[in-house]
């Protein structure tokens, strides 16, 4: 049997046996999940090459199973995250409800992303698509009531999006005959010379999934809602493929823009761009307000999404790269974020950061994971999200002559130091509260996880080259031209060069030395304060007032940008929903009960057709 | 003992008319029968498409008056295709009835019995018999017993549901007879192999006429819009089994004879987009009333008429690709669809109020039949792996080779309305909070075998749909081709062994 | 007495031809009537009739033929072949009204039915099932 489908043979019978075991030993679905995960990412890691294909028909439709380079990089995060989030899932998830409908949806998830990955034609593609989606609305449900409304809005926006991808797909194959993605992308199915709305409408349905502005309305509740270890997947994996084929469809448009076509591909370029930027600013002023944790990285998830989109929509050969070099480090901090927020729930009971804070002490290895993640988000140096950054900011600048664009990015990007700050302030520094006395570090297999990707972070900034390597070849598959990388140092146009390693070490020196300061100092004078014990103008606080750093915490700037958050996308969507279930009701009133009615309608279709019957039924 | 399609019609007939002498052995004995009845049917069904397989058609010719003068039951791939669906159908809702009915007195199972026996004669006899009015009697049968196994419950509203859809069904069978006396006062015939060869002699006006007779005729039990007001009422208050039997059979049925009409009688192009716009129409009007329903029965029933405004569609579009699709649909909406009336009654009976809103907590306390309906509920939504998914993707291929970017717009976004109220009863019965608890009809065990066979179905088919298509295939073939049908029924009347 | 009257229908065929149509599309129109526009359930039932009766008389006229004997070949009547009246309308009608007094019955036991329910057997105040 072919070593695609043992693999997904693999996953799916984890997700059965993890759905059945947990009947028989409770708790034990998670391990069965893990084990299944990591087999499969083992067999795929050692035995799958680039190259590998494997053809067979299903339901009279040629389909392919193959590896590209391209897809490879997407593999490897899914099935990096799926590893450690599944890990990480086992004691997070212990003694919840409901264990086996949950690895099984969250295994069938993954199994659904690798299917993606191994597709070479698009009737696979979207059936793992779909497989994908619906087991993940099975989780977003999972948190009860409260969330179905949120699982609804998931699935209608993820329907949405699939179904217009649907309808490229069968359009591609009604015009040129082909399911194949390659043979469609070959006969020129992405350009816009006669069929302009097959690439449109196969951006929307990928725009869904990358959560992009107006389609993303879905994304904040969705991820805040579904269970942690679930998140660093949805967020961190399954958002990415969305950007695999934005990449996918983006590339082969700008490739084939001929000369005729090429002011629509400039069109696209801006309206991508800009829905990118936009996404990014907006997202990060809504996730200044937040003050729960989960929301706040959601809101977040979609803002870095935004610049990914940026990066794809330059398609110059810089944007893209940083574009999937940003993916995959998102992929890695989001992930490690969402687990630490996961931790936090689990440990203190709760991720609102106006209850908890002054976690660090608490949980010393959390905030390590959480602290070098957040810094990997902010896109400071020396970790991989400056490199990142450092390659949009570059592309966007030097090729792309986009300047507005560039200002929106920037200041998305420096918006996000104040939540990055109030995420990693509001849970982990400021007083220590009563009710968090209790708290202890999260278990060994929920800390381990975390504190790998944070050591990937590190790796990733020292040597970013491990990621270029994966990058350019996948950039070679997708048509560009030798695309040039160093281990550890950037180049940029002017042929100036920026060394990481020298970078690093620089800073990771001052930041040695700044800590083993603090905690000398820590351990001579300080003592830790309460926020109870602070009295101010000789006002003594009472017990349930609420004196966290967070409360009340941006409320100047809250105010400021008060009419940015009037005007919701949410708001629209819910307004047009409301509209249709309107008319939906008022359509149904034609059935009105009344049996003579029903004949009437009878006898009055009988007359319309017999009068029009020479023009309807003409020979 | 030599099987030959007469036996579909006699085998139940006479069960029929034998239940209330059998009573009087043994009062278990009306159960048993349909189901031993339904067995040999599947068996026919065997029997007879291996032969269809190895000469092409099966035709018996009754009473020794060859066609065209006499009757004749013809079997092609297609109309075997859908009589072997009905047949076993038929089985699955016999398993899923067999013990559902445990309260109910004797004499009440007796005349359901009966009147199942009757209905599943009459479809049968639609579909295989070649004489046009010969399918207005059968088709007759249907409805008479149709409508007296919608008003079966007393204390529900079935006597008016029952009541409307006479009414409906009435202008149904004045119409349809209206059609055939014009027909033949043009060709002098009812054997359906010859109308259709001498239908170029009927005038264009006249043609024309009996053609929307017949449409709408059969259209109402096709349940196309606007014919179709009797059937929300129906499917809602009927039993549980007969639900099922009305989308795995009753509709199958209408569609046949709509389609026999459309196809090997007429060649009226005008004909095939009228079928797309009446089935478009019917599909948004009928989803679009399924959202906001209470009841789930109700919303079923509305589902599965928009079920048919798409196979409607994917025989308008009138491509080998597209009536392929259709048939596909057909096969999965009788699955599906009965599947989820199946374990839709069950919920319901044993919710509080027979609303989706009571319907929380179903998952906990009937967890096997709250999996099956949300599979049927991904099945029919076309999420695949499950089969739905495949019979939608034919139908939008089917489309899209035709350039219709329009209609596939609309299917799609239709699509999107289906899977919000679907998915609102399946997050419903998960996760919503417990209400108050009832005591709870657990299904007997050959409940959950019938509904577990139609769940397997779904699955195996999502999963490797190759199965079925080569059957679908020759029938699609089949129903394109006219000429070989009037070749099969008037130039070889030799019955085939 | 019998060629008498065979004479006179020779005489006025045309117009008893005329008046079997009108007839029959005449007792379907009043059936029409009173299904869609009678309340009372009864009433519309009889409507159904009424117009089943209007059809199948519509089905015979259509098959007589001038002058025509019955479809048997006996003795005297050794040409039936070449003037008998056409057999299968009056088949298909035979079959037609059993089939339309089935379906009278079960609407009027349905009709029992809903009195004893709703008490009134207005078809406009019967409408539980809607929407």
């Amino acid at each position: 049997m072919n070593l695609f489908f043992i693999i997904l043979l693999i996953l799916f019978s984890s997700a059965i046996l993890a759905f059945i075991s947990n009947r028989i030993v409770r708790g034990s679905s998670g391990i069965i999940a893990f084990i299944g995960i990591t087999a499969a990412s083992i067999l795929f890691f050692t035995r799958l090459s680039i190259g590998n294909t494997y053809s067979f028909t299903l339901g009279g439709i040629q389909m392919q199973f193959g590896l590209n380079s391209f897809t490879y990089l997407f593999a490897i995060i899914v099935l990096g995250l799926g590893v450690l989030a599944s890990l990480y899932s086992i004691q997070y998830m212990k003694g919840k409800e409901r264990l086996g409908y949950f690895y099984f949806n969250f295994v069938l998830t993954i199994l659904g992303m690798v299917g993606i990955i191994f597709s070479q034609d698009f009737i696979t593609f979207f059936i793992f698509w779909e497989i994908m989606t619906w087991s993940s609305y099975l989780i977003v449900i999972y948190n009860g009531y409260s969330s179905s409304k949120v699982g609804i809005k998931y699935m209608i926006f993820s329907a949405l999006g699939a179904y217009a991808m649907l309808t490229a797909i069968v359009s591609i194959k009604g015009i040129y005959g082909t399911f194949m993605i390659k043979d469609a992308i070959a006969a020129g199915a992405f350009n816009f010379t006669d069929h302009f709305y097959i690439p449109i409408l196969l951006l929307i349905g990928f725009a869904v999934k990358a959560a992009l502005m107006p389609l993303h309305v879905w994304a904040p509740k969705s991820y805040s809602m579904s269970p942690m270890s679930f998140t660093a997947i949805f967020s961190g994996a399954m958002s990415k493929m969305g950007i695999l084929g934005m990449g996918l469809v983006l590339t082969s448009i700008y490739s084939h823009a001929s000369p005729e076509v090429s002011v629509y591909s400039l069109i696209l370029k801006q309206v991508l761009g800009w829905l990118g930027g936009i996404t990014a600013v907006m997202a990060t002023i809504y996730a200044l307000i937040q003050t729960d944790a989960k929301k706040l990285l959601a809101y977040s998830s979609i803002a870095q999404l935004g610049y990914i989109v940026v990066g794809l929509s330059t398609g110059t050969k810089l944007g893209v790269m940083a574009a999937l070099f940003l993916a995959v480090v998102h992929a890695i901090f989001k992930g490690t974020l969402f687990m630490v927020a996961g931790a936090v729930e689990r440990q203190a009971g709760t991720t609102d950061m106006t209850k908890v804070s002054g976690l660090i002490r608490k949980m010393p290895y959390t905030f390590f994971a959480a602290l070098l993640s957040i810094i990997a988000l902010a896109g400071v140096p020396p970790l991989g999200g400056f490199v990142g950054k450092w390659m949009l900011y570059e592309s966007l600048i030097t090729e792309s002559n986009n300047y507005f664009l560039v200002i929106v990015v920037f200041f998305s990007s420096t918006a996000a130091f104040l939540y990055s700050y109030r995420f990693l302030f509001g849970l982990f520094l400021g007083q220590e509260e009563k009710e968090t006395e209790h708290v202890k570090e999260a278990p060994l297999t929920m800390v381990i996880p975390m504190l790998i990707l944070a050591l990937l972070l590190i790796v990733t900034g020292l040597y970013p080259g491990i990621l270029f390597e994966p990058i350019a070849h996948g950039m070679e598959y997708l048509g560009y031209s030798h695309v040039n990388w160093d281990m550890s140092v950037l180049t940029n146009i002017w042929g100036e060069q920026t060394n990481m390693s020298y970078i690093f070490s620089l800073i990771g020196i001052v930041f040695v030395v700044v800590f083993i300061f603090i905690t000398l100092k820590g351990y001579k004078g300080t003592r830790n304060v309460g926020t109870k014990e602070i009295s101010t103008s000789g006002e003594i606080p009472l017990e349930h007032e609420n004196l966290t750093y967070q409360m009340d915490f941006f409320k100047p700037f809250e105010r400021a940008a008060a009419p940015l958050y009037k005007r919701s996308m949410n708001k629209i969507w819910n307004d047009i929903g409301n509209a249709l279930e309107a008319v939906f009701n008022f359509t149904r009133k034609i059935y009105t009960g009344n049996g003579q009615t029903y004949a009437l309608f009878v006898i009055i279709f009988l007359v319309i057709l017999l009068i029009f019957k020479d023009s309807l039924f003409a020979n | 003992m030599v099987i030959t399609p007469i036996h579909y019609i006699v085998v139940p007939l006479l069960a029929a008319f034998a239940i209330p002498l059998l009573v009087k052995i043994h009062k278990e004995l009306p159960r048993i029968i349909p189901g031993l009845v339904m067995f040999y049917n599947i068996i026919i069904s065997i029997v007879l498409m291996q032969q269809v397989n190895e000469f092409g058609y099966v035709s018996e010719v009754i009473a020794g008056w060859k066609a065209p003068w006499g009757i004749n039951l013809i079997i092609t791939p297609f109309s075997g295709f859908l009589v072997s669906l009905i047949s076993f159908m038929g089985f699955v809702i016999w398993l899923y009835q067999y013990r559902f009915k445990k309260v109910i007195d004797v004499g009440e199972l007796k005349s359901y019995g009966i009147l199942q026996m009757m209905m599943i004669t009459g479809a049968i006899g639609i579909i295989i018999t070649g004489d046009i009015f010969n399918m207005f009697v059968f088709l007759e049968i249907v409805a008479i017993t149709a409508i007296s196994l919608t008003s079966f419950y007393r204390h529900r509203d079935g006597a008016e549901a029952g009541f409307k859809y006479l009414l409906i069904g009435g202008f149904s069978s004045t119409l349809i007879l209206l059609a055939i006396l014009l027909l033949y006062t043009q060709v002098g015939t009812l054997n359906m192999a010859e109308i259709s060869e001498r239908m170029h002699l009927v005038p264009q006006g006249m043609k024309a006429t009996i053609l929307v007779l017949f449409i709408i005729g059969f259209g109402i039990e096709a349940e196309m819009f606007p014919l179709n007001g009797w059937a929300p009422d129906a499917y809602s208050q009927a039993p549980g089994p007969t639900s099922a039997a009305f989308a795995g059979i009753v509709v199958k049925a209408g569609v046949y004879g709509l389609i026999r009409i459309i196809f090997t009688l007429f060649d009226i192009e005008g004909a095939f987009d009228f079928l797309i716009i009446a089935g478009l129409v019917t599909m948004i009007i009928a989803e679009f009333s399924a959202l906001k329903q209470t009841n789930l029965k109700r919303m079923l029933a509305y589902s599965s008429i928009g079920q048919m405004g798409l196979v409607m569609i994917a025989f308008g579009i009138g491509t080998k690709a597209a009536v392929f699709a259709a048939l596909f649909l057909m096969f999965n909406h009788a699955v599906i669809k009965s599947l989820l009336f199946m374990s839709g009654s069950i919920l319901m009976y044993n919710s509080k109020d027979k609303t989706i809103s009571t319907l929380s907590g179903m998952g906990k306390k009937l967890p096997f039949i709250s999996l099956l309906f949300s599979l049927g509920a991904f099945a029919i939504v076309g999420l695949p792996p499950f089969s739905g998914f495949w019979s939608k993707l034919y139908v939008l291929t089917a489309a899209a080779n035709q350039e219709m970017i329009l209609l596939i717009g609309a299917i799609l976004a239709v699509s999107i309305v289906e899977i919000v109220y679907y998915f609102r009863v399946v997050s419903k019965m998960y996760f919503a909070e417990e209400t108050e608890h009832i005591a709870i009809f657990k299904p007997s065990i050959n409940a959950k075998i019938a509904m577990g066979i139609l769940g397997a179905i779904i699955l195996i088919i999502g999963l490797y749909p190759d199965l079925i298509t080569g059957y679908l295939h020759n029938a699609a073939d089949m129903i394109l081709d006219k000429a070989s049908y009037i070749d099969f029924v008037l130039n070889s009347n030799a019955p085939v062994q | 007495m019998q060629q008498e009257f065979h004479e006179i229908f020779v005489k006025y065929h045309e117009i008893i031809t005329l008046g079997v149509y009108g007839t029959a599309i005449g007792l379907m129109l009043i059936g029409l009537y009173a299904v869609l526009m009678k309340k009372n359930l009864v009433k519309i039932v009889i409507g159904l009739s009424i117009m089943d009766a209007g059809l199948h008389l519509l089905f015979i006229g259509i098959g007589y033929v001038q002058g025509g004997t019955a479809p048997i070949f006996s003795p005297g009547y050794e040409d039936a072949g070449d003037r008998m009246v056409d057999p299968v309308p009056q088949a298909l009608v035979l079959t037609a009204i059993v089939i339309g007094f089935a379906v009278t019955a079960v609407a009027l036991s349905l009709i029992i039915r809903l009195y004893k329910h709703h008490h009134t057997a207005k078809i406009d105040q019967i409408k539980s099932l809607k929407w």
